[in-house]
């Protein structure tokens, strides 16, 4: 009988390519509940970009992220959590393809992918941090 | 899950094939970008990107994709995707990138 709850907890230092750990947490998690490979593979988006966003804002003084995931077989919650100076999430522009194509600034995606591809989206910022929760529907 | 990236090259005619393996972050980003300016030589009007070998991107990685869009777009060349993961197209679908470059189930069918 498998569980009905499962906790992954990691906290993530600032080198290349971390987020891959948590990748490999969260594909073992959704192979043990049996989650579609379509639904791991939306998740892949959404910690990858919630991981890279944190690591790239969090602080020099703090250069970790706390990641935690519980699973499901129906859900998966997501919280992502950096010790940068905050941001306003309300002030970040939302990308449009045709002006991506003429600026020299070609980033700028991570916040439309985790909109679009979750069910929930919570951003909370402030001075000392910012903490992303996710909720992404399993089944 | 490896993090080694590797791209791979050739020319068919008038189009150039790029074949990437492993996750297309922000250094196999760059590696890509290199490789394209390297071989996107006078008489290539057509760049088939195979993606097969590839089912990890992040937006960063893909910023370098716009940009080989955008310089394609400056010569009225084209850019198709090949063998795509179910994931990577629908993070494409949601940026818009299908409406400036195409996908294809193969190199073989975009070659055609």
């Amino acid at each position: 009988m498998i569980d009905t709850n499962v906790n992954l907890e990691i906290k993530l230092p600032k080198v290349p390519d971390i987020e891959l750990v948590a990748i490999q947490g969260l594909e073992k998690m959704g192979r043990y509940f049996g989650i579609s490979e379509d639904k791991i593979g939306e998740a892949r988006v959404l910690v990858t970009e919630a991981i890279i966003n944190g690591l790239e804002h969090g602080g020099d003084g703090n250069p970790y992220v706390q990641v935690e995931f519980t699973m499901t077989k129906d859900k998966l919650i997501i919280l992502v959590t950096d010790y940068g100076k905050g941001f306003d999430p309300d002030k970040v522009p939302n990308p449009d393809i045709e002006n991506k194509l003429v600026s020299t600034n070609k980033r700028g995606w991570g916040l439309k992918l985790l909109k679009s591809m979750s069910d929930d989206l919570i951003i909370e910022s402030k001075p000392t941090g910012t903490k992303i929760s996710i909720i992404k529907n399993l089944s | 899950m490896s993090t080694d990236f590797n791209i791979i090259s050739e020319i068919h005619n008038n189009t150039l094939v790029m074949r990437t393996e492993g996750y297309i972050n922000n250094v196999a980003g760059e590696k890509i970008s290199e490789e394209f300016t390297k071989n996107f030589v006078s008489g290539i009007n057509k760049v088939v990107m195979d993606l097969g070998k590839s089912k990890v991107v992040n937006s960063i990685g893909i910023s370098y994709l716009i940009d080989i869009i955008e310089k394609l777009n400056e010569h009225n060349s084209k850019l198709i995707f090949t063998n795509l993961d179910p994931t990577i197209e629908k993070t494409f679908n949601i940026m818009g990138i299908f409406q400036f470059a195409q996908k294809a189930d193969s190199v073989e069918a975009a070659l055609k």
